[in-house]
Formats: C-alpha cells, sequence, structure tokens
C-alpha cells in the first residue's frame, strides 16, 4: 500500500454465486464423464465379448465341419468295414464250402486264393476220384479248370488244380 | 494466475465515499483497461450507510467483482508529522494510538486506529478497501508545488481543513483542524464579530415602521371602511392591490432568506480563517517546529469558499493566496487507482 492506511480485501472473480455455477457445471461435467466412461467400457466389453463369441463360434464351426468329416470318415470305414466283414464272411464261406467240396479221400496241401482264381495242391489215390468228386465240382464254380498230375512215392498222386473264372462273366455277375 | 486472467476481462468499479457534515457524496468511476467507461456522482442527505445509499451503490458495485471502496479519512485525530524515524514520532505526539505511514520516507501522516475500526465496522456491509489521509491528497495534488516551493498547503473540506507547510518537500508542520470543535480563542473573535453583525443587521433590516407601503395600507384599511360593497364586484381591482402588497412582503421575506446562506458562508469563511490564524500561529510559536516565515499560501478548495477568505489571508496575514479548485471525489479515486498500479 502506497497511500492507504488498509489493505484493500482480496478480490476474485470466483464469487459464491459463480462458485455456485462452477460446482454445478463441474458435478455435470463429471456426471457426463462417468457415464462416457462408463459406455465406453461397457461398449469395450461388448466388443470383447463380441469377439470373443465370434471367435467361439468359428472355432465350433470349424470343430463341427471336422466332427463331420469324422462322422463321414467312420461312416465309410463302417461301410468298409461292412464291406470287408461281407466279403471275409463270403470268403469264409467260400472257403468252407471250398474245404466242403474236398472229398475225404483227397488231401489237399496247399490251396492259393488268387484274385479271379484258385489253385489247389493235394494228394489223390487216383485220377478218378480226383475227376468225379473234385473237378466236377470245381467246373461247376469256375469257367476255366486245369489239372496237372504227378505221382507220389507211394503210389498216390500229387495234383495242382488250377481254377479261374473269367473277368467278364465276373463283371456279368456283379 | 486465473485470477489475473479474469482480472483482465473485468471492468473495475472505483467507489469514492466522502462523508460531509450533513451528507454523503459517491462517486463512482467504472475503468477498462483502456480507460474510464462511465463515472457518476450522487450525493446522499445522510452520514450514515442508509438504505438508498447502499442500493446506490450496490446497483455500481455488482456490475464487477472488482470493486473498490475508498474513504478520505474524516477523523479528526489525524495529522501528518515531519519525519519518518519512529523514535522521534514520539517528540511530536503520541501515535501509539494511531495507524501511520510513512511518505516517499521524508514525513508522516497518521489517524486514529479507533476511527478506522469505526469506519470499518459503520461500513461494514459494503467493505472498506482504502482509506486516505487528506495530506496524501493534498501532497498529490499540490505535487507540482510541493517539491520546490515554501509554502503553506491547505485542503479545505465541508467541515475539515488540512493544513500544511512545505519546504521543498520536506514537511515542517501539519494540522487537521476541525470546523466543528473550534479554540475558545476562535469562540471569542467569533463572538465579537457575530456581535458586529448582528448590529449590522439589525441596522441593515427592514424597519416595518419606515416602510413607505404603510400609507398605502392605511389607505387600503380606510377602503376596508366600505365593507358592504364587498359583495359588489366593482371594487376587485383594490383586492389586487392587496395581493400586490402580500407579494412584496414574500419577495423581502425571500431576500431574507437568500441572505442567510452568504451569511453562513461568510461565518465559515471567517471561521476558517481565524483556525488558519490560530494555527498559523502555533506553528510560529512552538519550538517543536522549525519555524519558517510563510509568504505563500495554496488553498485547495473543496467545499467551494468565498472570496473572503482569500481577502482575510491576504489582508490579514499578509500571505499570497493561490486558490485551485479541486474535486476531492477524483482525486481521491486516482489515488485509489495509483493504489492497485
Amino acid at each position: 500500500m502506497i497511500y492507504s492506511y488498509i489493505t484493500p480485501r482480496k478480490k476474485s472473480a470466483f464469487t459464491q454465486e459463480i462458485q455456485l455455477l462452477l460446482s454445478f457445471f463441474t458435478i455435470t461435467l463429471l456426471m457426463l464423464f462417468f457415464t462416457y466412461t462408463f459406455l465406453l467400457y461397457k461398449n469395450y466389453v461388448f466388443v470383447e465379448d463380441k469377439n470373443y463369441k465370434t471367435l467361439a463360434k468359428a472355432n465350433l464351426e470349424k470343430s463341427l465341419a471336422e466332427m463331420k468329416a469324422q462322422i463321414h470318415f467312420i461312416q465309410e470305414q463302417e461301410l468298409l468295414s461292412e464291406k470287408i466283414s461281407t466279403k471275409n464272411t463270403v470268403l469264409k464261406d467260400s472257403i468252407s464250402n471250398l474245404f466242403d467240396l474236398v472229398p475225404t479221400r483227397i488231401t489237399l496241401s496247399q490251396a492259393k486264393l488268387l484274385t479271379n482264381g484258385l489253385i489247389l495242391y493235394g494228394v489223390t489215390p487216383n485220377k478218378d476220384i480226383y475227376n468225379f468228386m473234385l473237378q466236377a465240382p470245381l467246373r461247376s464254380i469256375f469257367h476255366r479248370t486245369y489239372s496237372s498230375f504227378y505221382p507220389a512215392q507211394n503210389g498216390w498222386l500229387h495234383f495242382v488244380s488250377t481254377n479261374y473264372i473269367d473277368k467278364n462273366e465276373v463283371s456279368h455277375e456283379k | 494466475m486465473l485470477d489475473t486472467f479474469l482480472e483482465a476481462l473485468y471492468n473495475k468499479v472505483f467507489v469514492n465515499i466522502l462523508v460531509k457534515r450533513s451528507s454523503t457524496d459517491v462517486y463512482i468511476e467504472i475503468r477498462s483497461k483502456k480507460g474510464v467507461i462511465d463515472h457518476c456522482q450522487e450525493s446522499f442527505d445522510t452520514t450514515i450507510l442508509s438504505h438508498q445509499l447502499l442500493e446506490f451503490i450496490n446497483s455500481y458495485t455488482k456490475e464487477s467483482p472488482y470493486f473498490y471502496i475508498s474513504f478520505l479519512d474524516i477523523s479528526a485525530e489525524q495529522g501528518a508529522l515531519p519525519t519518518c524515524e519512529k523514535n522521534r514520532l514520539g517528540f511530536y505526539g503520541d501515535v501509539s494510538a494511531s495507524e501511520y505511514k510513512c511518505h516517499d520516507k521524508k514525513w508522516t501522516y497518521y489517524t486514529s486506529k479507533t476511527d478506522l475500526y469505526v469506519m470499518e465496522k459503520r461500513y461494514a456491509k459494503i467493505g472498506v478497501d482504502f482509506v486516505f489521509s487528506p495530506y496524501s491528497v493534498l501532497s498529490n495534488f499540490f505535487k507540482d508545488k510541493i517539491p520546490t516551493t515554501l509554502a503553506m498547503y491547505i485542503l479545505i473540506q465541508d467541515s475539515f481543513i488540512s493544513l500544511s507547510i512545505f519546504d521543498n518537500g520536506a514537511l515542517l508542520y501539519a494540522q487537521q483542524l476541525d470546523m466543528e470543535t473550534t479554540s475558545e480563542d476562535t469562540d471569542e473573535i467569533l463572538t465579537s464579530i457575530e456581535e458586529e453583525e448582528i448590529s449590522l443587521d439589525i441596522e441593515q433590516s427592514i424597519n416595518l415602521e419606515d416602510i413607505d407601503v404603510d400609507d398605502d395600507i392605511m389607505q387600503d384599511l380606510d377602503d376596508f371602511g366600505d365593507i358592504e360593497d364587498l359583495d359588489s364586484i366593482e371594487d376587485i381591482d383594490e383586492f389586487s392591490q392587496d395581493k400586490d402588497l402580500d407579494e412584496e412582503l414574500a419577495d423581502a421575506a425571500e431576500e431574507l432568506a437568500v441572505e442567510e446562506p452568504h451569511e453562513a458562508s461568510f461565518n465559515e469563511d471567517y471561521q476558517r480563517f481565524s483556525l488558519i490564524q490560530a494555527s498559523l500561529n502555533h506553528f510560529y510559536n512552538n519550538e517543536k517546529y522549525d519555524s519558517t516565515f510563510v509568504e505563500t499560501v495554496y488553498i485547495a478548495d473543496g467545499a467551494g469558499v468565498s472570496s473572503d477568505l482569500k481577502d482575510y489571508l491576504e489582508e490579514e496575514i499578509f500571505l499570497n493566496v493561490y486558490l485551485r479548485r479541486i474535486d476531492i471525489n477524483m482525486e481521491v479515486c486516482e489515488l485509489a487507482q495509483r493504489e492497485l498500479v
């Protein structure tokens, strides 16, 4: 103070009215800010959730496709197994039938199953037994049958019977 | 920082209150950075903070939070001392109960702490920001003369006279003179003067017996003898003559009434002269002060004195008198603005 006996009161633009007004504005702005922040957070959570769900959906779709592929593979395997089983059954029946065809007096030493044929090795007491009791049924099954004999040491005959089913005939049958 | 920025945006309102003997002058100046935007002055017939005064001030102060209420100190116990050294202040008077400030490290002005407290309490509703000494106003008003001249400087207010004697910027003597409490000597002088004035008044007063109008009145009274004729409208002119007489008497009374303020002014000017003379004598006679012969007096007239005072000072004390009209409110306002620089 240069001249005055007393010091002036401190002046401020922030009067009580202004302070009240600013308080209200501040509270309003804070509320808006918090609401905005809350919405931002919720939006973020929602987007995250959406991404997670999308990813899970994609994974599920992927696993679903895999499972479908597996099901298809299993179904195919099942079909194959059924086919093999049927073939085995047929083979088993065929072998059973084959062995049923062989008379008790002829002894088989070896049998080779070919795709379209059957080669039998064995011993027969004589050609007649072979011709009547084994060759006749084989001729009824196979289209072509070839037999060859050579004598064994005990006076019996070793035989080799080669039997074929023609392919054309097989496809016809199919 | 923010306050400084906001302060630049707002206008400043300077409210200067000058309490007079029976009224209060309020001068308001609204200033922006560029200068004065608006100013007004209003006088209220009260010496307290009345409702109207409060409303008037509030109507301006509510425009800006940066408003400053300034007062000119009216304490009777104020004055100025010719030193700034605290250990020498006691030599001139007891300042233990006073608030004092040093001016330019040359002289000190002081006032009563109690009066300051009372003023702050009285105007608590509007608050008090600045209280200025009349000596500050005086030194500021005569700043072109004080540093280079030996003279007496007087600030005349409605009810106070602030007298000071400066010798080339150094204060020699100062006294606050109260118009309402005069000294015994002054009373005696005034009494003798008043008696003279009264006798003068008697001599100059209108003697009704000597008035020529009497003859006319008697004539008019004679005319009243024909009271019966009042019913007739023929004598209406005589009534108009009576009316003229009344008007003349009323005019005479008005003239007397008009003369009264002049007499009051005359009395006040003489009272002022007497107070100044007594104070000057005190300065010459008191050994405390460096007595130097004063030839010149500069008067800052804030009350509207007549030329009588000048005549008295010139003829009775043989002083060279220079009278300057001062608008105290504006000077106080200027001081308030300087405080904020």
